[in-house]
């Protein structure tokens, strides 16, 4: 974003901020939104008890060193302005008694600070052991899923889903999972350390390789919640993004039969290409966010819609493009389920990724624009990843914009 | 520097040297570059370490703006995403390992030899080796920035197995692997030194517990740098061994384990906080006393609290690792010793309020520094509580909430102190003192512009940004404290060029004082400024705790005293110094280009190549240590003496 256009938006927000918080307070709104503290990753709001848990301590821990503060902060305050030596002759004098300290002040006080201690001691304990795994009474409703952080995007697989002929269900980037239960995730990496961190339903856990680590977590009802890698990995650490859906347990046993299927086939009609089928999309500075306002009005939704094939696809275009997945060697990276030779697993699964909601490790969009984006250049998108060497496409593709157009089609009905 | 210690009006005549016919010219250059090089004299050390560390803390600041910079608003490409890995990574290193550390180094070389009454080290040839090792460490660290691999990208903490070769395939983590060895070699050698002098070299009288408290924790750091350094030592001697020869401490696919550096980097990296810290509450403990007008408030107290601090220092070091999986006992093990050893800080914030308490505090620009140190360090220590809270942490750990914290404790506890420690020892070592209108102002541009940057990140943190990123998106809600904190960061910059500009113009140009310009109550005051090469004319005796706030309310009798002691010394053989030596500085030459050839050797060499350039810069490296170091111990230890009032002098072996 441009800085003039930023201090613009800043500026506007402010003078909009004062009838903003009058008519917040009227309207009940919260604290949160009010301090700017409600973003998408903000620990204040909590969606699950792990979350809620971490930020009960945290007001613990809050209120007893506000307490210390407000004590010891008035002492050195009144000492400071009571104790100033406020003319020369005062400043070369010496005060008359000279203390060199009182045992009996000095071992009250630190019987205070260790019972002020103590207070943040015992729900530490108790969360330390509440957080670290599901609780005994709840693990037999656990659902199991295994976690594994790649430079840079997150590959997720679903244990006790089987797809016949291709092991577990796997999928990359956005993790669903359903409301309500446990869910108990097992953290491993592929490359080097990264951290699984959703800040509305649980506290982050690393990932760190030949170490199996575990993270568990509850969402308390259906929604969309933001995560990200939080542990440095390397150039595109700041793009480890991905998302986590929760859904009722009827919308996730449908999600779970959809994605179980092979890839969608769109049949050709036969009908030939034209020219104009191959308009070129749209061009992006390097620099311009990937993620748009109208998605987040509410994103759950915006998710669910994903779920079903775009309007106005083109079966030609996604013919071609299907064939172009195998000519441009993406199928030695990416597996597509029931797509003959696309076995890869150096990269995220794709046999659906039309239903997901974001592209590109959480960054960008799923639309086709966006698409074409991170196809035409990923170097751009994200730094230093695996798709990108050299200024080609891995094995030294090269893709024409009517390649592009076509892939991106393609991609997007995989539903 | 050469003009104020050399012109410092003792005087002594010139030293005629016809030492034992010896192999070894002892150069003798008072002024002019072989004076610095050859230097062994603790005060010129100081002056040194001072400067080198300055201006690595400012190359430290720029890279902080330009990180600012990036972060101002969200998409921003103003830094390329390994351009700021390599910043960040670099402003730690450089902040940690080249500004703050060598900064208290140079207040441990001028003022705690002074403190104790003594006229130099214990070992004067191995403080200036560790003065250039260390600069040769530095000048490797920062190597990358000029070389086409680019400077290191790897984060301060280096974790494996980012940094091992398979994710790192160029020398900039070479560079670094090879430069924080030597900087630990610097670290280690001088903290031997300045053990050795403190327990040794105390003038008579002065007991352990009659220590200055600055002494005391340097005493306590030095410590805590020779039992702490090995372990980071053993980590990177292993990813060296990993990078250079394929070892498999780290490589995952070989079966390394990358657990084992977070935990041998972090037994090193927590003591090392209390390295960066524990000399500024050294500082703070002196300042706030001779400000106040009175003795320290629980001198035992703060000792001991400081030495508990070392020694639970070593057992919190996992509290960094909370979110590693380590458990539930360990983590909750971890969770207390962290919540411990806040009772013992605390302690230590309470005794400075006990010593301003009922004072006649005057307030001028070191005690602004050091009342400014309280009030940040505690806010520093709010927050460090928040994190032993292991479940809370969770969500705290690499968020922008720990940046803030650290700063805290960094900025607002261990700068803030080092530089109220610059104001007040200036006139002592410079004979000149900073301007307390300028003083002042650069004192409020700094804490106001340090508060306007890292307050707002406490919130970044808990609103859900993670650090180390180069960018973010605009509807995190990031915005506002990310565009805040780059204003403040850009005051911040103000105030301490406001700072370094009045202290250049002070060193020049600044209002002369007489000795003793605080009324201050240790030793150090007690000699004229700027301090004479030999320091003490008589070493004196120590009676009280506030040694010369003692001598100046017992006139009469401390100079009598000084009349016999002058007289035996004098019949001893006069002032014995030691003689300066150009071999520590030829042995870090050295090393330097050893280093440079080792850290750029590539790894799977082409057997024309290595044995044809690469090789040959390391052995040539060998080459110059190995003779530097033969000589420096072929050519002794001697040292002349020196007569003040002038009869004779004489050479003579130590």
């Amino acid at each position: 974003m441009r800085l003039h256009k930023f201090l613009h938006n800043s500026f506007t927000n402010i003078r909009s901020l004062g009838a903003v918080a009058s008519l917040a307070l009227l309207s009940g709104c919260s604290w949160q939104s009010l301090l700017g503290l409600d973003g998408k990753q903000s620990t204040f709001i909590t969606e699950g008890p792990v979350a809620r848990t971490q930020l009960d301590l945290f007001y613990v821990t809050c209120y007893v060193t506000f307490a210390i503060f407000v004590i010891v902060a008035s002492i050195l305050a009144y000492a400071t302005i009571k104790f100033k030596a406020r003319t020369p002759a005062e400043e070369s004098a010496i005060p008359p008694e000279e203390g060199h300290g009182n045992p009996l002040i000095e071992v009250g006080l630190i019987a205070a600070s260790v019972f002020a201690l103590v207070i943040i001691a015992v729900p530490t304990l108790k969360g330390i052991w509440y957080t670290y795994d599901v609780p005994v009474e709840e693990k037999a409703n656990a659902y199991e899923i295994t976690a594994t952080g790649y430079q840079w995007w997150f590959k997720f697989e679903y244990l006790n889903e089987q797809v016949p002929g291709a092991g577990v269900l796997t999928t990359g980037n956005e993790l669903v999972v359903p409301a309500g239960r446990p869910i108990h995730v097992n953290l491993r990496s592929m490359d080097v350390m990264h951290s699984f961190w959703i800040p509305k339903l649980a506290g982050k856990v690393d990932m760190i390789p030949n170490r199996g680590n575990l993270l568990w977590f509850k969402a308390d009802k259906p929604g969309y919640f933001w995560g990200q890698c939080a542990e440095f990995c390397g150039d595109s650490h700041a793009l480890m993004r991905f998302r986590v859906i929760a859904l009722s347990p009827r919308d996730f046993n449908d999600w779970l039969d959809q994605q179980s299927k092979s890839y969608r086939v769109v049949a050709s009609t036969g009908s030939g290409l034209g020219k104009a089928q191959f308009a070129s999309l749209r061009s992006f500075k390097e620099n311009e966010p990937g993620v748009s306002g109208d998605f987040e009005v509410s994103p759950l939704d915006a998710w669910k819609a994903k779920q079903f094939p775009e309007k106005n696809e083109n079966p030609e275009l996604i013919t071609r493009g299907m064939h172009l997945f195998s000519e441009k060697t993406c199928n030695t990276c990416h597996m597509i389920r029931g797509y003959a030779g696309a076995v890869g697993v150096a990269g995220p699964e794709l046999t659906h990724v039309g239903s997901r909601t974001t592209i590109a490790g959480g960054n960008l969009d799923n639309n086709a624009e966006q698409l074409q984006r991170w196809i035409h250049n990923p170097g751009a998108v994200k730094p230093g990843n695996k798709m990108w060497v050299n200024g080609y496409l891995l094995n030294n593709i090269k893709l024409t914009s009517e390649d592009e157009v076509a892939l991106v089609a393609f991609l997007q009905s995989l539903k | 520097m050469a003009d104020a210690i050399t012109k410092s009006g003792y005087t002594a005549h010139d030293e005629k040297i016809t030492a034992r016919s010896s192999l070894f010219y002892r150069p003798q250059a008072k002024t002019g570059l072989m004076s610095w090089l050859t230097t062994v004299d603790h005060k010129r050390i100081g002056f040194l370490y001072g400067v080198f560390a300055l201006f690595f803390f400012l190359v430290g600041g720029v890279e902080a703006l330009l990180i600012r910079i990036q972060l101002a608003v969200p998409n921003n490409n103003f830094l390329s995403a390994q351009q700021y890995n390599e910043m960040f990574t670099m402003h730690a290193t450089t902040m940690i390992f080249l500004a703050i550390m060598p900064l208290s180094a140079a207040f441990f070389n001028f003022i705690m030899p002074l403190q104790i009454g003594a006229r130099d080290v214990a070992f004067p040839r191995l403080n200036a080796f560790s003065l250039w090792v260390f600069l040769a460490g530095a000048i490797i660290v920062n190597l990358g920035w000029f070389l086409h691999d680019g400077a290191p990208n790897g984060g301060w903490f280096g974790y494996t197995p980012l940094t091992t070769r398979a994710f790192s395939p160029n020398h900039a983590i070479d560079m670094w692997v090879m430069g924080l060895q030597l900087l630990g070699v610097a670290s280690i050698a001088a903290s031997l030194n300045f053990i050795t002098t403190i327990i040794n070299m105390r003038a008579p009288g002065l007991t352990m517990m009659r220590l200055p408290v600055f002494t005391w924790m340097t005493l306590i750091t030095a410590f805590l740098i020779v039992l702490s350094f090995p372990a980071i030592t053993i980590a990177l001697v292993e990813l060296m061994m990993d990078r250079s020869f394929s070892t498999n401490f780290f490589e995952v696919s070989n079966g390394g384990m990358p657990i084992l550096w977070t935990h041998l980097f972090w037994v090193f990296g927590h003591p090392e906080v209390y390295i960066l810290i524990l000399p500024g509450m050294g500082i703070i403990s002196e300042i706030l006393p001779t400000f106040s007008r009175k003795p320290l408030f629980g001198y035992p107290i703060v000792v001991f609290s400081g030495a508990c601090i070392g020694f639970l220092g070593f057992g919190v070091w996992s509290h960094h690792m909370f979110t590693t999986g380590m458990g539930t006992v360990a983590t909750a093990a971890f969770a207390m010793t962290t919540m411990a050893i806040a009772v013992p800080t605390g302690v230590k914030i309470f005794n400075w309020i006990g010593t301003i308490w009922g004072g006649h505090i005057s307030m001028r620009t070191p005690m602004m520094f050091a009342l400014g140190f309280i009030w940040l360090f505690m806010f520093g220590g709010f927050s460090g509580i928040m994190h032993s809270a292991a479940p809370a942490d969770a969500q705290q750990h690499n968020s922008y909430f720990v940046v803030a914290h650290f700063h805290y404790v960094l900025i607002g506890g261990s700068l803030f102190a080092l530089l109220a420690g610059i104001h007040y020892w200036f006139p002592l070592m410079f004979g000149r003192k900073v301007s307390e209108f300028w003083g002042k102002l650069s004192f409020w541009v700094i804490f106001i512009g340090f508060n306007t940057t890292f307050f707002p990140m406490h919130f970044l943190g808990l609103n859900g940004m993670p650090r180390r990123t180069f960018t973010y998106d605009p509807n995190m809600g990031w915005n506002n404290s990310n565009f805040i904190a780059t204003i403040g960061a850009f005051i911040l910059g103000v105030g301490v060029t406001i700072y370094f500009a009045v202290m250049v113009y002070t060193y020049f140009k600044g209002e002369r004082v007489k000795n003793d310009p605080w009324d201050g109550r240790t030793l150090e005051w007690s000699l004229p400024n700027p301090v004479p090469e030999y320091n003490y004319r008589v070493i004196p005796v120590v009676h009280a705790r506030d040694a010369f706030w003692y001598e100046k309310q017992h006139k009469e009798e401390i100079a009598a005293e000084h009349a016999k002691l002058e007289k035996a010394e004098s019949a001893h053989g006069g002032i014995h110094m030691p003689f300066q030596s150009i071999y520590p500085f030829i042995a870090s030459l050295g090393i330097l280009i050893g280093g440079v050839g080792v850290a750029t050797i590539d790894s799977n060499p082409d057997p024309k190549v290595i044995v044809g350039k690469k090789l040959t810069v390391c052995l040539i490296g060998l080459g110059i240590f190995l003779y530097g170091v033969y000589c420096w111990a072929l050519e002794g230890n001697e040292g002349y003496h020196l007569h003040l009032d002038g009869h004779d002098s004489s050479d003579t072996k130590h």
